[in-house]
């Protein structure tokens, strides 16, 4: 059981409020995936319900009851921290039987335990080891493995993946997410990786500056945004917001079109405009498309590769299902 | 030339004047621990001029071995090294830990707390003995004094004066006697250089990790566990440097020895030289040479502790 659920939920570090009050309910067995540009107050927010920071005020229950005086071992929940956070006097088995031991478990239960961890994350070659003595990856999942032994309530992940290279970066986001697969555990992981948000989550949640700017499931996030900041904030290249007269025709303040949205064409088209930088991955290709009038550069993602060389003049045509509207004070109309 | 060379070469004036600098002390002991050789002899004018015809052989250090104070003298030093060690140690990472967190007036109390380390030892010694540890003026006699004049009155108490006549009067302690001058001489050294253990632990803390810390916290570690399996394998290092280094320094105490009883009861390697030196040049020399031997002998142990906990 998991259900972890925030109310009027501030906090405050002497004068500057980093959290207003805020309401929010995570599902038992839900990914739940904090994200927000850097400063926005996720790790405080998650600290919070670890019970490593203090609330000014409001409460927080974990399973209905309250736990905003439970001390932080007391309350059932696991973390995983940026840096690992790996004790480094210690071997792999002793890091992850660490939290066993402290629970005066006895030594054979530990070892077992500690076992079949390290079996389902890969460990077992390692077992030996001291933590200076592995690669990221390998740490990374040593501090999963700390986690897992305790079969907590729920696990609390504060960008993990972020010291990781690239390529790691997305094979440790499948291992996360076929944890989450076979525990069915509660999970609330922090990012500002918009990419890592969409791919694990249940549920999202859009933060910013400490307030809650939308929660719903990845799709719903990319279909219906509330507001500009989510639309911006949600999507990889960046949505196009256009403002002024073209807005007007469609009776808003400002429209909002993906770039993958957006048809091209070299003859015809709604919009002209001249290339800029072409970024060819293959796959797909962005062109950055300048002069068009309606802002300083809009981006197109065409998909397999497409010849355009910069300075060549172009044609762009938003999908007119797939305009998003706002109004002046940038809410969804 | 091979780039190798420049190097060397560039580097050999500094190691031959090292070397010199090393060789000719110890070379010359070694000669004076060999030969006959006293500052004044009525009997023997000729011993009191170094000379190769006076040669004596082992001679100094049979003498030596079999002389009173020599077996006497290494326990002693190795019992003042390793108590003020131990002491210093686990006061020092006390102190550590408790003035690492933040508390108002931290700044003062941190140069309080070093400030023991600038006193010169022959002023800690007479500052210690004659203020501090005197039976009589110092201020355990008049703290005990004052115990004694409480539980005189409180004798005289209705009541309670069953039970209060039931205590001793208090004795206090003389530090200067045979068989007490050592613990004052640890004592004192102990407060002299419990600072600079705090000074190092203190640095090692401050870059101990908080996440890690946090993260035991949520394991469900105690305060106690916490420090037991983070902070003292953390301090593992420092300590090993405290150790090593105060060994070097209090294996050749000198200036408290002579101050507190002027080696009654009390005596290390470097006192016996001293003693020797008074006259007999021979034999402070070959017990010279048993005491690099120790401090070698130390250093090997030291050597291998310290590479142990830096293993692991
Ligand atoms: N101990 C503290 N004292 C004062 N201010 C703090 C403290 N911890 C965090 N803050 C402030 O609270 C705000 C939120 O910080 P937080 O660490 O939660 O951001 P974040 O969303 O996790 O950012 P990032 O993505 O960079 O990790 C920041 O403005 C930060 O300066
Ligand atoms: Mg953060």
């Amino acid at each position: 059981m998991g259900r972890i659920q925030l109310k009027n939920v501030t906090k405050s570090f002497g004068d500057v409020q980093v959290i207003p009050p805020l309401d929010l309910t995570i599902e038992d067995g839900e990914f739940a995936v904090f994200v927000g540009p850097s400063g926005c107050g996720k790790s405080t927010l998650l600290r919070m319900i670890a019970g490593l920071e203090d609330l000014t005020s409001g409460e927080i229950e974990i399973d209905g009851e309250v736990a905003t005086e439970v001390p932080p071992a007391q309350r059932g929940l696991a973390m995983v921290f940026q840096s690992y956070a790996l004790y480094p006097h210690m071997t792999v088995r002793k890091n992850i039987g660490f939290p066993l031991r402290m629970a005066k478990i006895e030594q054979a239960e530990i070892d077992q335990r500690v076992e079949t961890a390290a079996k389902s994350l890969n460990l077992m070659d390692y077992l030996d080891r001291k933590p200076a003595d592995l690669s990221g990856g390998q740490r990374q999942r040593v501090a999963i493995g700390r986690a897992i032994v305790r079969e907590p309530a729920a696990f609390l992940f504060d960008e993990p993946l972020s010291n990781l290279d690239a390529a790691l970066r997305v094979g440790m986001r499948l291992e996360i997410g076929e944890l989450h697969e076979r525990l069915k555990t509660t999970m609330i992981y922090v990012t500002h990786d918009q990419v890592e948000a969409m791919t694990m989550a249940n549920k999202i949640v859009v933060l910013r500056a400490g307030v809650i700017e939308q929660v719903g499931s990845p799709l719903e996030l990319y279909h219906r945004p509330q507001n500009e900041f989510v639309a911006g904030f949600i999507g990889s290249p960046k949505m196009n917001f256009v403002k002024g007269p073209e807005a007007e025709k469609h009776d808003a303040a400002t429209i909002g079109i993906r770039p993958e949205h957006t048809d091209v064409s070299m003859t015809d088209g709604a919009w002209k405009g001249r290339v800029g930088v072409a970024e060819h991955l293959g796959s797909d290709t962005f062109i950055h498309v300048h002069d068009t009038g309606l802002a300083d550069m809009l981006t197109v993602r065409v998909t397999g590769d497409i010849s355009v060389k910069h300075g060549d003049t172009i044609y762009l045509t938003p999908q007119a299902d797939q305009i998003h509207k706002f109004d002046a004070q940038g809410l969804r109309i | 030339m091979s780039d190798r060379k420049l190097p060397r070469l560039l580097q050999t004036p500094a190691v031959l004047l090292l070397l010199v600098w090393m060789l000719i002390p110890l070379g010359m002991t070694l000669y004076f621990s060999f030969i006959r050789y006293v500052l004044n002899s009525l009997r023997r004018p000729e011993w009191t001029t170094p000379n190769l015809s006076n040669w004596r052989g082992f001679g100094n250090y049979e003498f030596v071995l079999k002389s009173k104070d020599f077996l006497f003298a290494i326990q002693n030093s190795l019992f003042i090294v390793c108590s003020i060690l131990i002491l210093t140690v686990i006061l020092g990472v006390l102190i550590a830990v408790l003035i690492n967190k933040t508390f108002p007036g931290q700044g003062i109390v941190r140069v309080l707390l070093i400030s023991p380390f600038f006193v010169m030892p022959a002023v800690n010694a007479v500052l210690w003995i004659n203020m501090i540890l005197d039976p009589v003026l110092g201020l355990q006699g008049i703290a005990i004094g004052s115990i004694n004049e409480l539980l005189e009155s409180l004798r005289n108490v209705p009541l309670v004066d069953w039970f209060f006549s039931l205590w001793p009067k208090l004795e206090p302690i003389s530090f200067r006697a045979t068989q007490t001058s050592a613990y004052a001489v640890i004592i004192m050294v102990t407060w002299q250089w419990t600072p600079f253990a705090v000074l190092i632990f203190m640095t090692s803390l401050q870059s101990e990790d908080q996440q890690q810390k946090e993260a035991a916290v949520l394991d469900g570690a105690s305060a106690w566990s916490q420090f037991r399996f983070l902070t003292l394998p953390h301090l593992a290092r420092p300590i090993a440097i405290v150790v090593m280094i105060q060994a070097i320094f209090h294996l050749s105490l000198y200036a408290e020895i002579e101050i507190v009883s002027r080696g009654n009861g009390n005596k290390n390697l470097p006192y016996l030289i001293g003693e020797f030196a008074n006259n007999n040049i021979g034999a402070a020399s070959a017990t010279g040479i048993f005491a690099v031997i120790l401090a070698n002998i130390v250093a090997f142990f030291l050597l291998r502790m310290i590479g142990k906990t830096l293993m692991e």
